[in-house]
């Protein structure tokens, strides 16, 4: 099944119904299908062609289901950028994927001057997509495409994710990946119609993109707000908009927990929440239960490689199995193989295996890398684990040394390449600190050679060459770093305490 | 802490203006009006709020509610003037 014929058929069977709420706007599905059409034949007008990439640098909108959409419909490949990122990050990701178009607004043009010919931007808020002004094409249909329209194991959409060597790897996804996904996601969450999903995650992220997958595919509804600096104003927007779900990381549900009215909500329509990107602590999970006893808690796992989901712990086993990322999702397969490659016996640790329609078709440009994650016996997740007797799965470590911040996976490699080349440091190492509300907080260690630097020197060029959310919270000037024995840093020394000081 | 009932509503502003730039803006108060939305700018995050809330907590003493956790009251340096000033007795 291709994506975007999700979107046809909800709009098919439930033309009226609303489909995404964003600010004041509401769209029924039979808009957002026009709408989408009519950029579709925009593009294609354009000379946009079968598996040309097309990136879209928006925050969550109205603008960017539509323009996703429409950009599957012409059989060209979405690749979300990362709104929050800095003109050098963004150089590297359009210069891999080579887009034939970027879809941005106003708001983030400025960022990409210099980066890509200004002909090749189209601008949602000024015309360069159709806006209620459905193409007098009329409606898409496959053979509008002519030749080679896309299949089931097209490319469908980039998304980036933090490389172990610090640079960003693509994940290729095809429509098949996405689509198989969403199907596990809807029947494991019952997801109906009737449901609405108060979406904060925001959609360049796998678990974004799964929240506007599902839920276009049920014919359910989006309710977009992007304000969750405020959390008061999300669960006001939760309670008017009569929300049933809602999804987040684990920061955010510390946010709630800790920052925000939350207990003087009743949010009396929230049937479920669903929570990855991280392990919870289970003391958190039962607070947030306390609070709001008749909600029905989803603890998830997977990666972008697996086009989101892998495992989900049913919430009738949550209070048996606290800490537990449960079983494997309807229509995927899981091992966990040990060392010698060979099934794990009970409590016995070994690597996350997976296999099905969802595991990506690999990285973008990146055969070495993809060559070895994926390999005959599925998606080596890097992510290592233990099965309990009843066969739930526990976490108990992942190979690759990210930090988790927020919603955010932060190569600790990244930040050093940056920082290695400011003049007068010598090396440096950044690693995850324990944070109350973003999980991790980001501890960068600095040896400085003769020449003389303050931190607020050495933020002020983190802050040029970096994401906001990758500026470190905590910086310590050290003599050197803790080595083991083959050069490689000893990461674990730098989260604790402090080591000897340099100059 | 500060007296805010000694306070002028000008070395409130003067106050806050001081934290935002040195906390958010790396010492480069160029860019930033008045009346800027610190969200609408991207100068913070939920992180960034929580440590405008500590600094108005510690500076001006007086306990920010979590109701009182919203963009009228915190989402640019006058908003912030404006609440704090309404603290006054």
């Amino acid at each position: 099944m291709l994506l975007h014929e999700s979107l046809k058929s909800s709009a098919y069977k439930y033309p009226h119904k609303v489909a995404v709420v964003y600010q004041k706007e509401r769209l029924n599905y039979s808009e957002v299908d026009k709408l989408s059409d009519a950029l579709a034949f925009k593009l294609l007008d354009k000379g946009i062609r079968n598996g040309d990439r097309v990136a879209l640098l928006l925050e969550n909108s109205t603008d960017y289901i539509v323009a996703f959409f429409g950009i599957l419909k012409a059989g060209a490949v979405a690749v979300p950028l990362n709104t929050q990122l800095v003109s050098r990050e963004l150089a590297y990701l359009l210069n891999d994927c080579s887009p034939r178009f970027v879809i941005t607004d106003s708001a983030h043009q400025s960022i990409l001057k210099g980066l890509i010919d200004p002909i090749y931007v189209l601008l949602t808020d000024k015309g360069d997509c159709p806006r209620f002004a459905p193409s007098s094409q009329g409606h898409w249909d496959a053979g509008a495409l002519g030749t080679g329209a896309p299949e089931a194991n097209s490319l469908a959409m980039i998304i980036y994710t933090s490389g172990t060597t610090g640079k960003p790897k693509g994940v290729m996804l095809s429509h098949k990946n996405l689509s198989a996904n969403a199907h596990s996601i809807i029947e494991y969450l019952h997801l109906k119609t009737t449901d609405s999903i108060m979406v904060i995650l925001p959609f360049y992220y796998s678990y974004g993109t799964s929240l506007l997958t599902t839920h276009i595919m049920a014919g359910a509804t989006l309710v977009i707000d992007n304000r969750f600096i405020y959390p008061n104003v999300v669960l006001d927007t939760m309670e008017k908009e009569k929300v049933t779900g809602f999804a987040g990381v684990p920061s955010h549900y510390a946010i709630l927990l800790r920052k925000s009215a939350l207990r003087k909500y009743k949010l009396i329509n929230l049937r479920y929440v669903t929570q990855a990107g991280g392990a919870m602590a289970p003391s958190m999970i039962k607070e947030f239960l306390e609070i709001l006893p008749h909600l029905k808690f989803y603890v998830m796992y997977g990666q972008t490689e697996a086009s989101a989901r892998l495992t989900y712990l049913n919430p009738v086993f949550l209070p048996d199995k606290f800490g537990s990322i449960g079983k494997v999702i309807p229509d995927v397969e899981i091992d966990i193989l040990n060392e010698q490659g060979e099934s794990a016996k009970t409590g016995e640790i070994g690597e996350i295996v997976a296999r099905g329609a969802n595991i990506m078709l690999g990285y973008w440009n990146a055969t070495e890398e993809t060559s070895k994650v994926l390999r005959k016996e599925g998606l080596f997740t890097g992510d290592l684990a233990r099965i309990d007797d009843d066969g739930f799965i526990y976490l108990v470590a992942r190979k690759k040394e990210m930090i988790k911040s927020g919603a955010n996976r932060i190569s600790p490699f990244e930040i050093e390449e940056v920082v290695c080349g400011m003049r007068g440091v010598v090396e440096c190492a950044a690693v995850g600190i324990p944070d109350e509300i973003l999980g991790e907080a980001i501890k960068l260690c600095v040896v400085k050679d003769g020449v003389n630097f303050t931190e607020n020197d050495l933020l002020l060029y983190c802050k040029r060459n970096l994401a906001a959310y990758k500026m470190p919270k905590v910086v310590e000037f050290v003599a050197s770093l803790p080595k083991t024995s083959t050069g490689k840093i000893k990461r674990s020394l730098l989260t604790v305490g402090s080591v000897p000081a340099g100059d | 802490m500060s007296q805010i009932n000694e306070l002028t509503e000008v070395d409130i502003k003067k106050k806050i203006k001081e934290f935002i730039k040195n906390n958010f803006l790396l010492g480069n108060d160029s860019n930033l009006q008045d009346d800027d939305s610190f969200m609408g700018k991207g100068i913070v995050d939920s992180t960034g709020i929580l440590e405008v809330v500590s600094f108005t907590e510690e500076t001006f003493g007086f306990k920010v509610a979590d109701e009182e956790l919203l963009p009228e009251n915190l989402d640019s340096i006058n908003n912030l003037t404006a609440f704090i000033s309404n603290k006054k007795v």
